[in-house]
This record gives C-alpha cells, sequence and structure tokens, in this order.
C-alpha cells in the first residue's frame, strides 16, 4: 500500500508524519525528515542508497551544514528558513541537481514544511 | 573496517569537505564533484544544470576554456589559485564576492579543479597589498630617481636636478607646470592628476607605474609615488568641525597652509623601472587580465569601477561607462568554431585599445561582453568615442582561415549623476541601453534615457 505512495500525492506530510521507518523505506523515493534545530532524524533507504551514506552515519547531523551543503542556499535551505520566520507551510517542488556519490544529478526536490508539523521534509525524486 | 565500509566513510570525506574539487574532462564536462563545488557553482549556471564548467563558469571567467585549450603539455597547473569576481558587491553590505579557481590537468582526458569562496580573504589582502607596494617603493630600485616638489594644485614649484636627469626635461619646460607633464597625452585627465594629490592626503601617498615621457618623447616604464609634505588633515579638520579642535591653529596658520600656492605641498617621485618592466607586467597580466584578449578581467575592472566611485563621491564629476556585446556571436562560434570566434574577440580587443584613451579601463566582463570605464568623460565623449568604435568594428572583416567573418556590435551608454550612488546602478542604466540597442535591430548605440530625457541615438 505505502509503495503506492506517489510523490506528488498533494497531503504527503502527514502521511509521512504517520509512517512508520519500515515503511517509508518501502517509498519510491528519498525522504530526509529533520526536527526544529535542522537535525536529521528520519532516513530512508532510498536516500541512503542514492547518496551511499548509512542513515547511522548521518541521523542526529545538521542538515544544511553537514549532510546536505549543496542545499544551503536561497533555492532549498531559505525556502525552510523564510516558511519558519513567517509561520506558514511549505510545499514546493523544484528541478535541481545533486552532487549524488560526486556525480551531478537531476532530481526533483520536495519541500515540505508546517508549522503545526513535528518534522520538516525533503523529498527526493530521481529524474530521467 | 570492511570495503564497503571504508567506501562509505570516504564517501562521506568528500561530501564533508570544506573545498570545491571537480574531475572534469578536458572540454570542460563535470563528471565529478563534490557538494560545496555545487553550492558554488550553482548560483552562477544559468539552467541550474551543473554540466559544463567552462559554461557555468563562462560570465566570470570567460577565458577558462581558452586557456584550458591552449595549454600544451600533457600534465600540470593550468591556473593556480586565480581569483574570479563573481560580482561587484554592495557597498557598506556585501563585499564583492570573489572565487579561488585552480586547474589541473592530469592527462589528454581529464582536469582537476579545485574551487573555494575567498571573498574575506581577498579584502584583507588588498590592504596588505597596499603596504607591500610601499615598501617596495622605498626598499628596491633606487638607483635612481626624479625628486619633484608640487604644490597643492598638482605644479611642480622647484627645479631639481634629478628631473634632469631622470627625463631630460630642462628646468624651465618643467617648472610651473603640472605633473602630468611626465605623462602620455592620453594617460591622465586633469581629475586624475588631483585625485591622485587627494588620495595621497587620505592614505598617505599614491602609487601607480605606468608609461612616463621624456622630453624627447620617448617613454619608459616609471613608478610613480605622491606623499604629502605636511599635515594637511589637522587643518581640514578644524575647519570642518570645530568641535573636534582642542588644539585649534590659529586662522592665520590655516588660511596660510591652504592658499599659499607656491608652497610645497606634495613630493613626487618617478622611478625609471623599465628593466623591472617585465617582470611587473607579467604579475599584472596573470592578476589582472583577460588571457585571450589581454584586456582588464572582471576583477581589475571591478577594482577600477569602486575606485572611481570613491572619486566621485568626493568631488562629483563626469564619468561614463560603455559596455557592449558583439551581435550574434553564438552564431559565429556555431558556424566556424570557438578557435575563429576567439579570433574575432582578440581582433575586437585591438579595436578597442585602438579606440579608447589609456587613462579608460577597457575590460573583458562576459563571454563576448565588454565595458570601457571613461574617466572625466561625460555623455558627448563617451558617444562620440562608442559610435567611432562601433564603425570602426562595422568596417573591418576578420580574416579566420582564409575566409572573411564580419561582425557587428551593439552598444549602451550611461553616464554617472548625483543620483546614482552605486556603480552597479550606473551598470544597470548602460545595460538597459545596451538592451535597447539589440531590441532596435543591434549593429547600433543607444544612450541610458536618463538622466537626459532627450537621448540621442546613433543609428547604424
Amino acid at each position: 500500500m505505502v509503495d503506492t505512495l506517489p510523490f506528488t500525492e498533494p497531503e504527503i506530510h502527514g502521511v509521512l508524519d504517520s509512517m512508520r521507518d519500515a515503511d517509508l523505506d518501502s517509498l519510491g523515493f528519498g525522504v530526509i525528515g529533520f526536527d526544529a534545530n535542522q537535525l536529521v532524524v528520519r532516513y530512508n533507504a532510498v536516500e541512503s542508497s542514492l547518496a551511499g551514506l548509512s542513515a547511522h552515519r548521518v541521523m542526529g547531523q545538521p542538515l544544511f551544514t553537514t549532510v546536505a551543503q549543496c542545499m544551503n542556499n536561497f533555492m532549498v535551505a531559505q525556502r525552510f528558513d523564510d516558511a519558519l520566520a513567517e509561520g506558514r507551510a511549505l510545499d514546493a517542488t523544484i528541478d535541481y541537481v545533486l552532487t549524488l556519490r560526486m556525480r551531478p544529478q537531476k532530481v526533483k526536490l520536495r519541500l515540505l514544511a508546517s508549522p503545526t508539523g513535528a518534522h520538516r521534509y525533503v523529498l527526493v525524486l530521481r529524474a530521467g | 573496517m570492511d570495503i564497503a565500509e571504508e567506501y562509505e566513510a570516504l564517501t562521506q570525506f568528500l561530501y564533508l569537505a570544506p573545498v570545491g574539487i571537480v574531475q572534469l574532462s578536458t572540454d570542460g564536462e563535470i563528471l565529478l564533484l563534490n557538494p560545496i563545488s555545487s553550492q558554488l557553482l550553482m548560483p552562477l549556471t544559468r539552467d541550474g544544470g551543473l554540466a559544463n564548467l567552462f559554461t557555468i563558469l563562462g560570465d566570470v571567467a570567460p577565458d577558462l576554456r581558452y586557456q584550458a585549450t591552449q595549454f600544451a603539455p600533457p600534465q600540470g597547473m593550468i591556473c593556480d589559485g586565480v581569483r574570479v569576481q563573481i560580482d561587484a558587491g554592495v557597498r557598506g553590505v556585501r563585499d564583492p564576492r570573489v572565487l579561488s579557481l585552480s586547474l589541473l590537468k592530469l592527462d589528454n582526458e581529464r582536469m582537476m579543479a579545485l574551487l573555494s569562496d575567498v571573498t574575506t580573504q581577498v579584502k584583507r589582502e588588498r590592504m596588505l597589498r597596499q603596504n607591500e607596494a610601499w615598501f617596495n617603493a622605498i626598499l628596491t630600485g633606487i638607483a635612481d630617481y626624479a625628486l619633484i616638489s608640487l604644490d597643492a594644485t598638482g605644479r611642480v614649484n622647484e627645479w631639481n636636478p634629478s628631473i634632469g636627469r631622470v627625463t631630460g626635461f630642462a628646468r624651465e619646460q618643467v617648472v610651473g607646470q603640472l605633473y602630468s607633464r611626465f605623462y602620455p597625452d592620453d594617460a591622465t585627465t586633469h581629475d586624475r592628476i588631483l585625485d591622485r594629490l587627494h588620495e595621497a592626503d587620505a592614505n598617505g601617498w599614491s602609487m601607480d607605474d605606468g608609461w612616463r615621457v621624456k622630453s624627447d618623447g620617448t617613454r619608459f616604464w616609471g613608478s610613480a609615488v605622491i606623499v604629502p609634505l605636511v599635515d594637511r588633515d589637522a587643518a581640514t579638520r578644524t575647519l570642518a568641525g570645530p568641535e573636534l579642535g582642542a588644539s585649534v591653529p590659529s586662522v592665520e596658520a590655516i588660511a596660510s597652509l591652504l592658499e599659499s600656492p607656491d608652497e610645497s605641498r606634495y613630493c613626487l617621485i618617478i622611478r625609471d623601472i623599465t628593466d623591472k618592466r617585465e617582470a611587473t607586467e607579467q604579475y599584472r597580466r596573470d592578476t589582472q587580465c583577460d588571457h585571450l584578449t589581454g584586456l582588464a578581467n572582471r576583477r581589475a575592472f571591478f577594482e577600477a569601477a569602486e575606485l572611481e566611485l570613491a572619486r566621485f563621491r568626493r568631488t562629483p564629476r563626469r564619468l561614463s561607462l560603455i559596455l557592449l556585446d558583439v551581435d550574434d556571436f553564438k552564431g559565429v562560434n556555431d558556424r566556424y568554431g570557438h578557435a575563429a570566434g576567439d579570433a574575432l574577440l582578440q581582433r575586437l580587443a585591438a579595436v578597442l585599445v585602438g579606440t579608447f584613451r589609456q587613462v579608460d579601463t577597457i575590460a573583458r566582463v562576459g563571454g563576448e561582453e565588454f565595458a570601457v570605464l571613461l574617466p572625466s568623460a561625460g555623455i558627448d565623449a563617451a558617444c562620440g568615442a562608442a559610435e567611432r568604435m562601433r564603425l570602426a568594428v562595422d568596417a573591418e572583416a576578420v580574416e579566420v582561415d582564409g575566409e572573411p567573418i564580419r561582425v557587428t556590435v551593439s552598444v549602451g551608454v550611461a553616464t554617472m549623476d548625483g543620483d546614482l550612488m552605486e556603480f552597479g546602478a550606473l551598470m544597470k542604466r548602460a545595460d538597459s541601453a545596451l538592451y535597447a540597442a539589440k531590441s532596435a535591430g543591434r549593429n547600433r548605440v543607444v544612450v541610458s534615457a536618463q538622466p537626459l530625457a532627450a537621448a540621442a541615438t546613433a543609428q547604424g
């Protein structure tokens, strides 16, 4: 059932919050969840294999300064900051290039934040 | 640790590395890169893609592709820690962003690039460099120099035999003349003569290297330092703000300091360093010049612009900017190849150098985009020069592999006025005029509509 959850699912934020880690692992896209301090708290198997890193190397690390420096800019990190500062929800999908295992890889990123939700998410879908 | 574990540790090591590392094919295609590279390069891409380093850096380091293709040895450093200026910065808010770039050829297929943000470092170094220039002037090459005493307006007020020895001029040819006597005709302006005196007052000295002339018209490469002889600060401070004046000089003392025109106020020292020119010029070429065209690079251009703007703020005067762009340059590249495009840009650079004055800063600021900064030139002078240049380009065919190629340029001209506080604003005006020239059918000069409502359009 969960493996049919599409990347574009409109109400995806709430669904992710309620999913167990094992279910996150069976999704067709990468999931990185982080808390109010920008520390990584969820990291699914797809993301782990895209990046070539086991979850234990990433969990508890600061997302934008350590785990994903290439998202530390106005296109990604800034949008989370802005949403937080303005107390509004964020659900944006952008075309992006990640350096997965040091190779430039075109992806779609979906950025999710809500003023009430426990976690914020970056979802990563390989393009093409 | 097993191999998989170790591989992962290495992967993370690269993810975390605080400098950008990129592996490329020799034509610039990106094969591998770490996240910090992507963070540094992403804002420079037009399409958000990270496919080719030469393309990504095309606007800010337009000569990189040329440098790489011209590099003949099978391996070695193509460039080492070259400073690439990303933008002009915002005065008082943000320093101009500068990247350091090294390019290493590994073999005939691959290169490595190293990237880091050196914005803060560059700022520090600039201060150090000035100190170094000063010590250099004092400590080296004191074999011969002309010692020239200037009054408050920059006129030579005393004869000294060393002037005759170095420049060949006689007393009566020099005394009472502005110190521009020792400069080639188009290498300085009256504003610039006074600027250097002001800068000597403000900084304790003002230094510039360049061509100087002797009495027989021959040129020599000279290093000139102007040093103020009295502490004018005390006088001007008192005049400007009495609240600072604990020990106030007498009104008479101040008046005599500022008004006695014959008094020596500055010492100008000119040294003939022709024999050192090659070494200093090489250094200047490496750091300040575009490798393909030999014109100023972006970094040198923005530095010159910043200095001119500071001068404008102190004493508003005429200052104009010309931006020009080769029409359909992409078409030339597509049809005749990059080498032909390069040859064409080199020829265009020669036309620019032939058209503008020595005192103007002529720079390559993008792939096929050039900028000329014209101190002490108003809109009419700037337009006149721009139009002459446009006609010269239009009239001449460049021969590449026996085939004549004709190109034209579109030109935007803007001039500084009191409303503009940032150089970026002047750039914007010139850029809009350039855009208007393109939209109106290319091969023409358009003057920025502001500040004069009745802007002239010279058509081709």
